[in-house]
């Protein structure tokens, strides 16, 4: 539901706006425009002046521009020479991280051992917990009893030497 | 006259009227045609030509700089870096740049500093080209050095390079073979290098930016940027103490029994992962570009050899497994057994009448793992060969792993499989027998042989996988009693470690080298096993190549595995149960 308080504020607010006259814009002018008039006006510049004001303008832009470039140009360098800086530290920890590593390398550490006179110790602590009941200097297994009648063996021999028999040879040893 | 005169000009007026018409129209078609042909090469030029040359203008103005990713770094299971990227310089000239009464100058110092040819140097100044290398790769203080010396057209230019630790000796580097190498355009070459080429390079990263006719970058240019992606970190099962001692070993070994070469591979029972993995000889991967490149094959992994005896172990624990045979199961051995029309015989030649598999496997006789094989049958050896692994390449990551398949079951003659139960025959790299005998030492259970444990912090999804059981863990049991009585009793006695004679596993081989199908004196000797036998710490392979050991011209026994790789083999043991704090059961 609408309020007839609500419809009359409507309708008020839609003819207003209809009513509403169109604003004029003012032209204005510019900072630089009004400054130069009165400049002109004050200092009475013929058209000469006028042009020295302009080119004095533009003498003074481009001065602001080189000093702008020169300092860029500058700050280039500074970065450049920053990165280069930079490449150098980074080699330089490179090559440090790779002496610490090679000082814990093993072939490092066994050469500083031995020239320090230091030697691999032979565990000799172990104690078993019965004694070894075997022979360690036993050579290995002794041969079984060979029935193989002997001429057989020394033919068998022979002829493997010789290649004229298929047999594959016994090579898989020990 | 004047009516003829008049009737005569009217004609000649036309005439007039139709020539100017004609010579309007020519030179407007000329006009039309030369604007058509200028139109057409505009067109040409603008639409046709359009996409080359605005890539070309833009190539002048428009720069993509690469921001190299930083290559991850390999360190072993103590987190002790294997390898690390250090900066390298090269030094080069514009001698159009050097005037001519500087030149003497820029030469002495080059000279002075890098130790190049002055003559040469100078020669190479007089040439008044524009840009020439002086050295390439050499050292940061020489650049330091250079720097200073401010020589006016020369310049330096930074590289990354990967640096190896140092080996054995001046000429290798720790760990070569397995590692690999990277070459100066950032390609992993062998090894760990070439497999995880692309998650240790990472992905370069890149600038792009405006620049003006001076060179100079647009600040408010419309930039570009994509920052690099490092490459992943490595971390090894590998141990790089036991490396070294390995290699150490390895290396006195081989020159001991006047070997052609020699590798040793160890690996942790319980997962697979490889401890050491040695060569001799070796090389030096910070000197790649000066190596032979026959020192870069990796013998472990691309060298493929007949086990021999070795090869007993997969052939009995098969048998016992299938229920065919016991440890105590006796049989007759009289020296020789003819099987597919071929006579086999023993090592020695000789009859061992009655024995039991026990004494087959510690004086390894060929005739007990040819009946063992026939007691299982072809079937079930075929299998098992395929259970423990060997006939598919073992997968381990690592480039450059060669194996054979063999030939299908039912293609198998009899005489081959008798062979390849005695391990001839049949070739194999040194990783598949060592997986192969390792399923002794990790309970009957097949563990994946590989190097990486994680890429930068993912677990190797290897380790998360169930180990597939090939063998029961009884058996596993009862071969490694076998394999203890081999060290005892048999011929692995040569590799007892002192305080562990009761409580290690091995077993020795020897097999002929054929050449042109025919087996020479020449043998591949190697020894195998595993310390404490109950529960084991590491699973070791020592494979010698041609050994030749003072007096085997006499008797060539002494090329024998227990003579040659044995004693290796206790040496590497001994330095490992020290720096393990391994302790017997």
């Amino acid at each position: 539901m609408t309020s007839t308080r609500i419809l009359t504020r409507r309708r008020l607010g839609a003819t207003g706006a209809q009513h509403v006259p169109a604003r004029r814009r003012r032209r204005t002018r510019g900072f630089v425009q009004v400054a130069g008039s009165v400049a002109a006006d004050r200092l009475h510049l013929n058209s000469y002046g006028h042009a020295y004001l302009w080119f004095g303008a533009a003498l003074i832009g481009i001065l602001f521009y080189l000093a702008l470039a020169a300092q860029v140009t500058q700050s280039s360098y500074d970065i450049t020479r920053l990165q280069d800086q930079q490449r150098q530290l980074v080699a330089e920890q490179d090559q440090l991280r790779y002496q610490e590593v090679t000082l814990h390398a093993p072939a490092q550490v066994q050469q500083q051992a031995a020239q320090s006179g230091m030697q691999r110790a032979a565990p000799t602590a172990y104690v078993p917990a019965q004694q070894v009941a075997i022979d360690l200097q036993a050579p290995a297994g002794a041969a079984g009893t060979d029935a193989t009648p002997l001429w057989e063996r020394y033919l068998a021999a022979l002829f493997n030497k010789v290649g004229g028999t298929r047999d594959v040879m016994a090579a898989g040893r020990h | 006259m004047s009516a003829g005169a008049l009737g005569k000009r009217a004609p000649r007026r036309v005439e007039h009227v139709i020539g100017a018409r004609w010579r309007i129209l020519a030179l407007l078609t000329i006009a039309a045609l030369l604007a058509g042909a200028v139109w057409a090469r505009l067109a040409y030029w603008q639409v046709l030509r359009h996409v080359q040359l605005s890539a070309q203008a833009q190539s002048q103005y428009h720069e993509l700089i690469e921001l190299p990713a930083v290559r991850g770094a390999i360190f072993d299971r103590n987190m002790t870096q294997l390898v690390v990227n250090t900066t390298v310089y090269s030094a080069f000239v514009s001698p159009d740049q050097v005037a001519a009464r500087d030149r003497e100058r820029v030469a002495t110092g080059l000279s002075s500093v890098l130790g190049v040819d002055k003559a040469a140097m100078m020669q190479k100044l007089e040439s008044g080209s524009k840009f020439a290398y002086v050295l390439r790769r050499f050292p940061k203080a020489k650049a330091d050095q250079l720097r200073a010396l401010k020589l006016p057209g020369v310049g330096l230019e930074d590289e990354t390079q990967r640096s190896y630790l140092p080996g054995i000796a001046a000429g290798s580097s720790l760990a070569a073979n397995m590692l690999g190498f990277v070459t100066y355009d950032g390609q992993g070459q062998r090894g760990l290098e070439q497999y995880y080429q692309k998650e240790l390079a990472g992905t370069p990263g890149y600038i792009s930016s405006y620049r003006d006719l001076a060179n100079r970058e647009i600040i408010l240019g419309t930039h570009t940027h994509q920052d690099p992606i490092n490459g992943s970190n490595l971390v090894l099962s590998v141990d790089a103490n036991v490396q070294y001692q390995a290699e150490q070993a390895l290396a006195d070994g081989v020159k001991k029994a006047n070997a052609e070469s020699g590798s040793v591979l160890i690996m942790d029972p319980a997962t697979g992962g490889i401890i050491a993995w040695a060569d001799y000889p070796s090389y030096d991967a910070n000197n790649f570009n000066h190596t032979d490149p026959s020192l870069f094959a990796d013998n472990v992994s691309s060298y493929l050899y007949e086990p021999g005896s070795v090869m007993k172990v997969v052939t009995l624990s098969g048998a016992m497994n299938q229920g065919a045979i016991t440890p105590d199961t006796v049989i007759n051995d009289p020296g020789v057994l003819s099987v597919g029309g071929y006579r086999i015989y023993d090592w020695d030649h000789r009859n061992h009448g009655n024995i039991n598999y026990t004494y087959v496997l510690a004086h390894s006789l060929n005739v007990g793992a040819m009946k063992a094989m026939l007691a299982e049958g072809h079937a079930a050896c075929y299998s098992y060969l395929k259970g423990f692994g060997l006939t598919q390449p073992s997968g381990i990551d690592v480039a450059g792993e060669t194996s054979v398949p063999l030939p299908p079951q039912d293609q198998m003659s009899d005489s081959q499989y008798a062979t390849t139960s005695f391990g001839q025959g049949i070739g194999v790299n040194m990783i598949q027998m060592l997986a192969a005998v390792n399923v002794v030492a990790n309970g009957g259970k097949y563990a994946p042989p590989h190097v990486v444990e994680r890429v930068g912090t993912t677990i190797n999804p290897l380790l998360l996988k169930p180990q597939r059981q090939v063998i029961t863990g009884a058996t596993a049991q009862q071969m490694t009693a076998m394999m203890e009585n081999v060290v005892q009793h048999g011929s692995g006695w040569t590799s007892r470690v002192k305080g562990f004679e009761l409580d290690q596993a091995g077993k020795t081989g020897t097999s002929q080298i054929p050449v042109n199908g025919q087996y020479t004196l020449d043998v591949w000797a190697s020894f195998v096993g595993f310390l404490p036998a109950k529960h084991p710490k590491f699973t070791m392979i020592v494979v010698m190549r041609k050994p030749h050991y003072p007096g085997s011209n006499s008797d060539w026994t002494l090329n024998d595995g227990y003579l040659t790789a044995a004693p290796v083999w206790q040496k590497i043991a001994q330095a490992m149960v020290v720096d393990w704090r391994i302790t017997p059961d």
